[in-house]
């Protein structure tokens, strides 16, 4: 009798325990915190959304921040004086000597970041059952977007790794030499600009053009000395269906101010925001409602205290604009619009506003003990970035859009392919054009082609100062030298080698099929 | 659990060694006799025996514990040999209430004494008139009983590698947590302090098989829970230690990394026994750095400038010229603050139920201001019996409150940084053209005076965190003895953890160039649930000399973790009162978080124990696991193990005097490891992170696109183990030895793949492809002389823990085809196949350069100049491959950070009334990367070690390099500065006396007066003497990152603190 309980007792505990074990239901749970990759690419607002991710990759500390140390300060108009001995070495006077640095790695790992956005959005988006029209739309976005990415990576290193798939782990890509880098962002140009929309209504503009693939692929072909495939390009901006979308503002310094971003003179802009919660810039984790959608740049080049100014302006770069007066015997008025300095108002320091602060009080004309002493009294801040005329500081998230490509570019770019090309005379209208905005008379007729050369870097200076294409234009002409150290003297520690950036050795590391550039 | 032990142990006495070397009577005896007087005694015995007195007499006596309370309920046992020798239970009684008895007995009787929970006590009755009794509770070597997952077994019948930690030395540490109190004690269990108040200590066993996590499971009292800073270390019982894979397997998928096994106090029958523990001590940092005071500071800084041609900043040169400021840094962060710890306790009952009741309050400010930690935590644990039903319940309820500076600044580097001649806070400082955002005036740098060192002070002043975490932890159970042989048990366990953190930030900055963020506050919320449910039998069977003992059962663990978080910028600020609630601030409201992380999993588990003669011992071990955190296809595994011993002592052919007990073991197994893992990462996700801006009104637009790459097929990390040990004891029990050696291989490790970043992933998806084997002897021996009035024991152990990296997975290969062997956390370490896990690897150092014609015939063999930028006073680097200049390339592996050799010594001693307890541990062989020296002997913009000794033309006989200012005109100056070099590594042998307390106890019959069983005062003082070359403030360093284990940055310090104590029972 007491045996069969036990029997019974253990026979039911049995029946419990198996019981228990056999729901493997149980371990089905579902994911409650993020739609799984099989849930998405299925809809026009995915495909949407996937654009979307692309455009917010020129938030992220890369493009926001860092790659101006590198197109700016890097240059002659630029050089630092940074207290962090790193900026300087790196960015001023070519010593680099840790190839992971993270201000540069960061611009590297951000641009594939944005081609691997758009790789997705060309691998998923043509399976989705949407408005064909705007799908084609979608698709030319993204590759502009990702021609976009891989011109920065030609530019700046030249011989890098190209991918067009979604990543998977196991991609270990050889490096592919510059001029096929170039040729890739020619063909994304290309498509980009055969199916992409003049201009979009009001919800929509910023987003990439026709004019702007148009640009950015004539822009290729001036890196790679195409002149004539260059000009074909301009010329659908500046003589073809083009010229009607475009002109320069009046007001110069329009172009670099909050209130009229977007205009008829912008063809492709960093489309910046302010969160005022913002506290980081990694916009694929972190919280979305503390994302900064600006640009941190400001207090990177605003004059001390306001801003660090781990990088200002070469006083030479002045001197350029003083080289000529407008035709009503006024100083360019440009220059106010480029720099900050003792004399951004004609009357001097006493005059000169620095955020709400006139140049003298702010006791910069004192020198004495400075640490960066030589530079003080000399100073000039890069200002096209900063929000001085709007407010008495700078915080790390301006909506101030970066107007990367205006037409006043695309013009002297144009003219300068078809100077290259042997056609200096019909040149001549679109720096006129240019020159006459800044009320400046029109240039001599009859310079040969050297010479109208050497005027049109003079123009592009005054131009384009501080804007981040004067390493590009450098590498163009071939001008990168220790010469330079005349007007820069981080220049004097030159050589070959720095016109390209060295390969990260993180990536070398882990892909040893990669190539260290030549001389690294 | 406790009758099943009970058996075990009954049966164990028939095994016992002839009483004459059994040391039970002889120590417990009241008023312990001399050894001369012993020999007498046995003599008497001798004679006794010979004379056989043959007429019954009736003796009374007590039966106290060893605090000299009665026990109620102790068995009494008469028995008496016949004329074959063989042993019949002639009578039995029971104590009463006073632990008084009478019993009727022959001279020459065996009577044996005994109660759950105590040791049995057996002696031969030689004609005493009153037996006085004391019971020794179970306790320590052999005898003890030993919890390994869901049974007990008595330690001498273990098979597998399983540490047991000596509480009585674990007890006299200042420990915030179990695993603090027992570094040093247990041989092959690494653990490394963290000093600050409310911080958990690292804890690894037989090294690191894993690059993600390290940390063992740990087990309360049967419940699967952490035993992190909010368990109160006082409320514990024993610590056990399963090391190897047949000890571990019976928690398969989660022993990966060993077991530490924690049983509470329980109460025992009798009186309640009110026991107060207070401790109150102060503590500082044993050492701080050694830095310039102002005018030392002033001038070498006139020197560096002056060196460099560049003009001094302004605030440098006032100083120089009239020097107002000298501010010690140090001395302004760091402090000698409280440390308390007491606990009042009750415990008792009745046969048929006992209890144990704590309270208790630890608090913890810490060597640093701005910090405080706190614990308060109650504990009940109950169990009643009623017939074949047990019914018991193990709760604590904790509440803990930890408060510390926010803003990241970690204020080891930084007060060490900070210039002197900056003050702590002055209206000077409020100057907003030199100082903007600085409204407290706080001291920082500046323009005139730079440094980017922060002020730590004004961090803890303007970004304060607290943090509360409510836990509530406990399990209860029903166990129904089944038959004799067979106990059902279900087991219900229950984690819920409260957690609520606050962010505080106030206006201002606390460094230069700063940029202030608005105020805010922010708060998240989060909660923990830990469910499990077990069903298990135990089985406990013998036949002749056939012993079969096991468990099965059936586990299911659910653990979920929810957060919420919000913050809102603009605090309100009136009249100096700010108002730190979201409701009260004014700016935008922002979510900062809302996930919730949910896992589950199932396990099948079993035990067979199978004992012949008490002389060949098998254990079988398994257990199948499912866990929800993996994809369909890798859901189940299994892990299985075996172990044997056979204890050659109990062979026929065994004769020796001196080994009381031998036995040689061996085990070999497969243990997983799931718990690095959060939900989901099998699978894909999008990512809703990113947002566009376009359009006239630049409003933000929701992007997603998935930012991770995913891996679909993680599953377990595995260890195979393989052990081979020996248990000896020697010398009349006097002497245990344990040795151990092992052999643990990980593989399936799960590595983040370090992803080239042209993948574009935010991230990188785990993969299951490293191996690491850990290979190690553990030694560890305890002797004890308790026969002359200085009683004394005395223990050692060693391990040493060779660790090896088999493989890292596929990382591609290099251009001539060789396969990529090595992660790399930063550019200084690697983990590379064939080498210890995060080694050094750098560039080496070769001396200073003398003179220009040094740097200039430093060439290459092509004649290249290897330094060209190098000035007399440089750093000379090794060109290591010889391609003429100093890059990435010339890096070589520079040592481990991991010791060759660690040990433990302990040691007791008690003389009368005073005690002594001394314990020491060792740490020798590892390299520690001193990131906290490298900003200092950098010279960039900080205060100076007071005793460099730059290179000058006149003083050249030295290793620091010429003070320079690296302003980019004078390259070789960021050269000598790289972190790539073999210059800040420093040997991190240490050897440490970790605890030394001397007690009184006060004598009985002083405090029973005030019927105060026992009452034991102290002081101690902890972290006394560290003797290492190590120069950093504590060489017991161990980074978060354990693929950067053994980089010092700013790791916070052991305290050392002198505390009095006092424990009274009544």
């Amino acid at each position: 009798m007491k045996k069969l309980k036990n029997i019974i007792l253990l026979t039911l505990s049995a029946a419990f325990l198996a019981g228990l074990g056999s729901c493997s239901k149980d371990l089905e749970i579902e994911n409650p915190n993020s739609p799984t990759i099989t849930n998405f690419w299925k809809t026009a607002q995915d495909a949407q959304n996937g654009i979307n991710a692309i455009y917010s990759t020129y938030h992220r500390v890369g493009l926001a921040r860092n790659e101006f140390f590198l197109t700016i300060i890097r240059s002659d108009e630029g050089f630092s004086t940074s207290p962090n001995p790193v900026l300087v070495n790196n960015f001023d006077v070519f010593n680099v000597t840790d190839y992971n640095l993270w201000e540069t790695t960061t611009v590297w790992q951000d641009l594939y970041i944005g081609i691997a956005r758009a790789n997705q959005v060309l691998d998923n988006v043509p399976q989705i059952y949407m408005d064909e029209t705007i799908k084609n739309q979608l698709l030319g976005e993204a590759k502009f977007m990702r021609g976009f990415f891989y011109y920065y990576l030609a530019t700046l290193w030249g011989n890098v790794p190209v991918l067009l798939k979604t990543s998977v782990p196991s991609d270990y890509p050889p490096t592919t030499k510059q001029a096929d880098v170039y040729a890739q962002c020619e063909k994304d140009f290309s498509e980009a600009a055969s199916v992409l929309p003049i201009s979009y209504d009001a919800a929509n503009v910023g987003r990439a053009t026709k004019g702007a693939a148009y640009g950015m692929l004539g822009k290729c072909y001036m890196q790679m000395h195409q002149y004539s495939k260059a000009a074909d390009a301009f010329n659908w901006l500046t003589e073809g269906a083009g010229k009607d979308v475009y002109d320069l503002v009046t007001n110069y310094r329009d172009n670099f101010l909050e209130s009229t971003e977007n205009n008829k003179e912008s063809v492709f802009e960093f489309q910046n925001a302010v969160n005022p919660t913002d506290n980081h810039d990694d916009d694929a984790s972190g919280n979305p409602d503390n994302l900064n959608y600006g640009t941190s740049i400001p207090p990177f080049f605003a004059p001390r205290p306001i801003g660090f100014t781990d990088g200002q302006a070469r006083r030479w770069c002045v001197w350029e604009f003083l080289k000529e007066k407008t035709t009503d015997g006024k100083r360019d008025p440009r220059l106010a619009a480029s720099f900050l300095y003792d004399s951004t108002d004609e009357r001097g320091p006493d005059y000169s506003m620095i955020y709400g602060q006139t140049f003298s009080s702010r006791g910069y004309a004192d020198v004495s003990g400075d640490p960066i002493a030589v530079a003080t009294t000399h100073t000039v801040y890069f200002r096209k970035f900063l929000n001085d005329a709007t407010s008495n500081g700078e915080v790390f998230h301006s909506g101030n859009n970066y107007r990367y490509l205006r037409y006043s570019d695309v013009l002297l770019l144009y003219a300068e392919a078809l100077n290259a090309m042997g056609e200096t005379t019909k040149a001549y209208p679109f720096v006129n054009r240019v020159r006459a905005r800044a009320g400046l008379a029109p240039l001599p007729a009859g310079l040969n082609q050297v010479a109208f050369l050497a005027q049109l870097k003079h123009e592009r200076i005054t131009e384009l100062c501080g804007e981040g294409h004067r390493w590009e234009d450098l590498v163009r002409w071939g001008d990168l030298s220790t010469k330079l150290s005349a007007r820069d003297q981080g220049f004097s520690h030159y050589t070959d080698k720095y016109a390209l950036l060295p390969i990260p050795q993180y990536e070398r590391d882990v892909n040893p099929n990669l190539v260290q550039n030549k001389d690294w | 659990m406790n009758n099943h032990f009970y058996q075990n142990y009954g049966r164990c006495e028939q095994y016992r060694p002839h009483l004459f070397k059994w040391r039970g009577p002889l120590t417990n005896v009241k008023n312990s006799l001399p050894f001369a007087r012993i020999l007498l005694f046995i003599v008497a015995i001798l004679i006794f025996n010979l004379t056989k007195a043959q007429s019954p007499v009736e003796v009374s006596g007590k039966v106290k514990d060893s605090y000299g309370l009665p026990l109620n309920g102790v068995s009494v046992q008469v028995k008496r040999s016949n004329n074959q020798g063989n042993q019949t239970k002639v009578l039995g009684t029971l104590t009463d209430e006073n632990g008084a008895f009478n019993i009727s007995v022959h001279a020459g009787d065996s009577v044996v004494f005994s109660f759950v929970g105590f040791k049995n006590y057996r002696l031969v009755y030689q004609g005493q008139q009153n037996l006085e009794i004391t019971l020794t509770p179970i306790g320590s070597l052999q005898d003890s009983v030993v919890v390994i997952g869901y049974q007990t077994v008595l330690k001498k019948d273990l098979t597998g590698a399983t540490g047991v930690v000596n509480m009585e030395n674990a007890t006299k540490i200042s420990a915030g947590t179990v695993a603090e109190g027992i570094q040093g004690l247990v041989p092959g269990v690494t653990v490394r302090n963290g000093g600050a108040p409310g911080q958990n200590s690292v804890i690894e066993i037989r090294g690191v098989g894993s690059f993600q996590n390290a940390s063992p499971l740990y087990v309360i009292d049967g419940m699967l829970s952490d035993a992190n800073v909010t368990i109160n270390p006082d409320d514990i019982a024993s610590v056990q230690i399963l090391k190897d894979a047949s000890a571990a397997a019976i928690y398969g998928s989660r022993a990966g990394n060993g077991v530490v096994i924690i049983t509470t106090k329980k109460g025992h029958a009798g009186e309640p026994l009110v026991s107060l523990s207070g401790k109150y001590g102060f503590q500082q940092l044993p050492k701080t750095w050694e830095v310039m005071n102002a005018a030392s500071f002033l001038k070498t800084a006139q020197q560096q400038y002056a060196n460099s041609g560049v003009a001094m900043p302004k605030d440098i040169a006032n100083q120089l010229q009239n020097n107002t400021i000298n501010t010690d840094w140090q001395k302004a962060v760091y402090r000698t603050s409280a440390y308390q710890d007491y606990t009042l306790g009750i415990s008792g009952g009745s046969p048929s139920a006992t209890y144990y009741v704590a309270g208790s309050y630890y608090g913890n400010q810490g060597t640093v201001v701005g910090n405080n930690f706190t614990r308060a935590s109650l504990r009940i644990n109950t169990e009643v019996h009623k017939g074949r039903v047990t019914f018991g319940e193990n709760l604590m309820l904790t509440d803990n409150n930890n408060d510390y500076p926010g803003g990241g600044v970690n204020v080891f580097y930084n007060s060490s940084q900070m210039l002197p001649i900056i003050q702590v806070k002055s209206d000077d400082y409020k100057d907003p053209i030199q100082y903007p955002s600085n409204p407290g005036g706080w001291g920082i740098g500046s323009s005139n005076n730079p440094t980017y060192a922060n002020n730590y002070l004004a961090a803890a002043a303007l970004d304060k965190v607290s943090n509360e975490y409510g836990k509530l932890v406990g399990n209860a159970y029903l166990q129904i003895k089944l038959a004799k042989w067979l106990t059902y048990k279900f087991n219900a366990g229950l984690e819920v953890s409260y957690d609520y953190s606050q962010e505080i930030r106030d206006t201002g900055i606390w460094r230069y160039t700063n940029q202030p963020p608005e105020t805010f506050v922010s708060e998240e919320r989060s909660r923990f649930t830990n469910l499990l449910l077990e069903n298990t039998f135990n089985f406990d069977h013998h036949f002749g000399k056939h012993y079969i003992n096991g468990v099965v059962g059936f586990s299911r663990t659910q653990q979920e973790r929810e957060y919420t978080g919000a913050a809102r910028n603009l605090l309100q600020d009136l009249n100096g009162t700010l108002y730190t609630t979201i409701g009260s601030a004014i700016g935008s409201p922002s979510a900062t978080g809302g996930i919730n992380n949910k896992w589950r999993s199932h396990g099948w588990l079993g035990r067979v124990n199978y004992n012949y003669a008490d002389r060949y011992l098998l254990t079988l071990t398994g257990r199948i696991d499912q866990d929800s955190r993996f994809g369909p296809e890798y859901r189940t595994g299994y892990f299985p193990s075996a172990a044997a011993a056979w204890r050659i002592s109990k062979e026929d052919f065994f004769k020796s005097n001196t080994v009381n007990d031998l036995k040689i073991r061996g085990s070999y197994g497969q243990l997983g490891f799931s718990d690095a893992l959060t939900p989901w990462q099998y699978v894909g996700f999008i990512n809703s992170s990113t947002r566009a801006i376009y359009g006239t009104d630049q409003k933000p637009q929701l992007g997603q696109y998935q930012s991770i790459i995913t891996n679909p097929d993680l599953h377990w990390e595995k260890r195979n183990q393989l052990d081979i040990g020996t248990d000896i004891t020697l010398l009349d029990n006097r002497l245990n030895l344990t040795v151990d050696w092992y052999n643990s291989t990980s593989k399936d490790v799960l590595l983040i793949v370090p992803l080239p970043q042209y993948l574009g992933s935010s991230g990188s998806p785990f993969v299951n492809t490293g191996s690491i084997r850990n290979t190690g002897i553990e030694f560890s021996a305890a002797y004890h002389n308790h026969d002359r009035a200085f009683k004394w024991d005395l223990a050692g152990n060693f391990t040493t823990i060779k660790n090896k990296v088999l493989s890292v997975g596929n990382q591609g290969a290099d251009a001539n085809g060789n396969k990529v062997n090595y992660l790399q956390p930063a550019n200084f370490v690697r983990s590379q196949v064939g080498h210890p896990m995060a080694s050094w690897y750098v560039i080496k150092t070769d001396g200073i350069f003398q003179s220009t014609d040094e740097v200039n015939n430093y060439k290459n063999k092509d004649g290249k100049i290897i330094q060209p930028n190098a000035k007399p006073g440089d750093i000379r680097f090794v060109d290591l491959n010889g391609d003429g200049q100093i890059n990435d390339d010339d890096r070589t592996f520079a040592g481990s950070p991991w010791p060759t050799l660690q040990a433990g010594l302990q040691f007791n001693g008690s003389y009368h009334n005073f005690s002594i307890n001394m314990q020491w541990v060792g740490v020798f062989g590892n390299k520690i990367y001193d990131d906290v020296r490298r900003p200092l002997d950098s010279y960039q913009l900080v205060n100076f070690r007071s005793d460099i000794n730059p290179w000058t033309p006149e003083n050249t006989n030295t290793n620091d390099p010429r003070l320079a200012i690296d302003n980019g005109n004078d390259p070789s100056v960021s050269a000598n500065n790289m972190a790539q070099t073999d210059r800040w590594l420093e040997n991190g042998s240490y050897a440490r006396l970790r605890n030394l307390e001397i007690g009184y106890n006060f004598q009985t019959d002083f405090l029973s007066k005030m019927k105060i069983h026992n009452a034991r005062l102290f002081v101690s003082g902890q972290n006394l003497l560290t003797i290492t070359k190590y120069k950093g403030l504590d060489p017991d360093v161990a980074n978060n990152n354990l693929g950067m284990r053994g980089m010092d940055s700013g790791f916070w310090p052991s305290s050392r603190i002198y505390s009095v104590g006092i424990h009274m029972e009544f």
